[in-house]
């Protein structure tokens, strides 16, 4: 932990990303190279190419339904593509289980939060540490530490079932950052949350790169905090990749805008307002 | 509210020291005021104990359900009556045990210690097999082990001497003994519970998904558990071996698993304390029944329910339980004491304030 000392008021700036017996995960990039998901006659996804570099937050956006989980579940080993490779540091991953992509860097939260619901905030945390090979002490004092980063630390001993749900997101967050991955997928972080709690999540996800040196894939549907966020946007529309390209073309974007037109008209009006 | 580790340590350390003392405590009562039928009561239900709080390490843990850890009963109880009935009988009716088993008497703590390994082992090759499959298809499958337990011991001869009784086993199990191996259970489940594999098999048990993404292998995991409680649950049988003194391969079946596992149901199944509190208020449940159907004098007339009531009253006293309290008589909760910790929202029972810092 590195602390540094402001008005004589102890702040962590930067959680541990190391510890003593777990391998620093160091892939620079991990692709999704031309890969498709069928289930049955069904394509979730077609032929979809994306990467993710580290330190770079890369959104990914697209109507319900679009294939946005399963890219992500194809890009952590839960889900394997029918067609296509998912390379780790250019190297395949061929047949690689979940917790395999976990240890080697590659963490991911859900939807629903999925928290350990009878288990307290920081044996949530201390969970990762365990998968990762930390014993029990050393997963403690490093789960402490996140929650202190993330000033969640007077909620620790407070059993995960009894959140909030703004608190759980960001419990489900904190447990795919212990130690530091190298990549972090957020499937939806905000969905349910006010303007003012989307703009602190905003904040919270921007700093993430800098301090973990990690690359991050934001799946998210209010566009005002995904155009805020990211530095570059994928959209996915009926399991095909439609545009790639800065928060500013995306707006611009005819495909983009038609494939939401032909959705919701609620998410037409939100990206029609954003473009000005 | 950051408490010191050694304030950490005591209040991990108290509900186990409170159960374990609990349970000593009202054994030693139980003991010195009952007569030689009541040390009987308590010498079995003490086994009972250790093996419903066996059956929890990985039941408790994990979520699943096991209907075939009775199976490890019966294995680790024959294995004491291998090592310690009379080598003359063990030579004219088991023909086909290994001649080092045929023409030796062991120890108790021998049989003791072969019970638990040999069940452990059993156990590590039926987890592995088995415990990729979860929910109700894990528990089919360890109900199909303990009918293939009960089917083998019931025929094979020459090794369990088949459906006949194996006569002459050296009773060594008294309460107090019986105490020690129940403390000894009890210790080990709260242990295992607190470690690195218990918290990712916990973990596991509320979301196997979010589990797996955070790095946890829930195979292993499954697998230690089951393993060690296997182990536990043959000691336990070794132990009922050398209390009762006889053996039959149909005390290891269905009603005996269907009564260990209503005591875990009934107490709660999540918490070792639940395990406790289950095994103590089904028996004494139990038995208050079996008295009545034996009849209760009251002046002139005696009144006796009917035989049977006792299991009709079980299975309902079991029904209102699920439906009223799912989570057991002490909601799966360890026993702690109350402290009021309303500013920081905690919900849980905390520790004694002297205790924090």
């Amino acid at each position: 932990m590195i602390t540094a000392y402001a008005g004589g008021v102890e702040m962590i700036t930067r959680p541990s990303r190391t510890a003593p017996g777990v391998d620093q995960p160091l892939a620079a990039s991990l692709r999704a190279e031309n890969i498709s998901v069928r289930f049955g006659g069904l394509a979730a996804i077609s032929e979809v190419t994306l990467a993710l570099e580290r330190g770079h937050i890369l959104g990914l956006i697209g109507p319900n339904g679009a294939g946005k989980t399963t890219l992500v579940n194809c890009l952590t080993g839960f889900q394997a593509p029918t067609h296509g490779r998912v390379l780790l540091a250019d190297a395949p991953t061929l047949g690689w289980t979940a917790e395999h992509f976990r240890r080697a860097g590659v963490a991911r939260t859900f939807q629903a939060g999925r928290l350990f619901k009878a288990l307290s905030v920081v044996e949530n945390i201390e969970v990762t540490g365990a998968g990762l090979g930390l014993s029990r002490r050393r997963a403690r004092s490093l789960a402490l530490e996140l929650l202190a980063w993330l000033k969640l630390d007077d909620k620790a001993e407070t059993l995960a079932g009894a959140l909030a749900y703004t608190d759980e997101r960001r419990v489900g967050i904190a447990r795919a950052l212990l130690l530091g991955p190298a990549f972090l997928l957020l499937d939806e972080p905000a969905a349910g949350m006010s303007d003012a709690e989307s703009d602190e999540l905003s904040s919270l996800v921007k700093a993430i790169p800098k301090t973990f040196e990690c690359g991050v894939l934001l799946i998210e549907h209010n566009m005002r905090m995904v155009m805020d966020t990211c530095e570059m946007i994928h959209v996915l529309d009926s399991g095909r990749t439609i545009a790639e390209g800065t928060p500013a073309q995306i707006q611009k974007n005819k495909a983009v805008i038609a494939s939401y037109l032909g959705g919701e008209g609620e998410k037409q009006l939100e990206i029609m307002e954003e473009g000005h | 509210m950051i408490e010191t580790p050694s304030g950490r340590l005591l209040r991990g350390l108290l509900p186990p020291v409170l159960v374990m003392l609990g349970v000593a405590i009202l054994t030693v009562i139980a003991v010195q005021l009952g007569g030689d039928d009541l040390s009987l009561t308590i010498t079995e239900t003490l086994i009972r104990l250790t093996v419903v709080v066996g059956l929890s390490i990985f039941v408790g843990n994990s979520g699943i359900v096991s209907f075939g850890h009775i199976g490890f009963m019966c294995i680790g109880a024959y294995v004491a009556a291998w090592a310690t009935c009379n080598p003359m009988w063990k030579q004219l009716m088991l023909t086909g045990l290994p001649t080092m088993l045929q023409e030796n008497q062991y120890p108790f703590l021998v049989a003791v210690a072969g019970g638990g390994i040999l069940a452990a082992f059993v156990g590590l090759i039926l987890g592995a097999a088995i415990l990729r499959l979860s929910g109700i298809a894990a528990s089919i499958a360890t109900f199909a082990f303990l009918a293939i337990v009960n089917n083998v011991y019931s025929n094979w001869d020459t090794v369990t001497a088949a459906t006949s009784s194996i006569i002459g086993i050296p009773v060594e199990v008294d309460p107090y003994m019986a105490l020690a191996f129940a403390l000894c259970a009890i210790a080990i489940a709260f242990w295992f519970k607190d470690t690195r594999m218990g918290l990712m098999l916990r973990a596991s048990r509320d979301d196997g998904v979010a589990a797996r993404a955070s790095g946890v292998s829930i195979l292993k995991v499954r697998l230690v558990a089951f393993v060690l409680s296997a182990f536990v649950v043959g000691v336990g049988g070794t132990l009922w071996a050398q209390f009762l003194g006889v053996l039959t391969v149909d005390m290891f079946y269905l009603p005996m698993t269907f009564m260990t596992l209503a005591m875990l149901i009934v107490g709660g199944m999540g918490s070792v304390t639940g395990a406790v509190v289950g095994t103590i208020a089904v028996t004494v449940f139990v038995q208050l029944f079996r008295a009545m159907e034996g009849g209760v004098t009251v002046g002139a007339t005696t009144f006796a329910l009917p035989q049977g009531t006792q299991e009709i009253a079980l299975g309902i006293a079991m029904a209102l339980i699920l439906i009223f309290l799912p989570a057991g008589l002490t909601r799966s909760r360890e026993l702690r004491l109350r402290r009021q910790r309303a500013a920081t929202g905690d919900t849980g029972l905390g520790a004694p304030a002297s205790l924090g810092s």
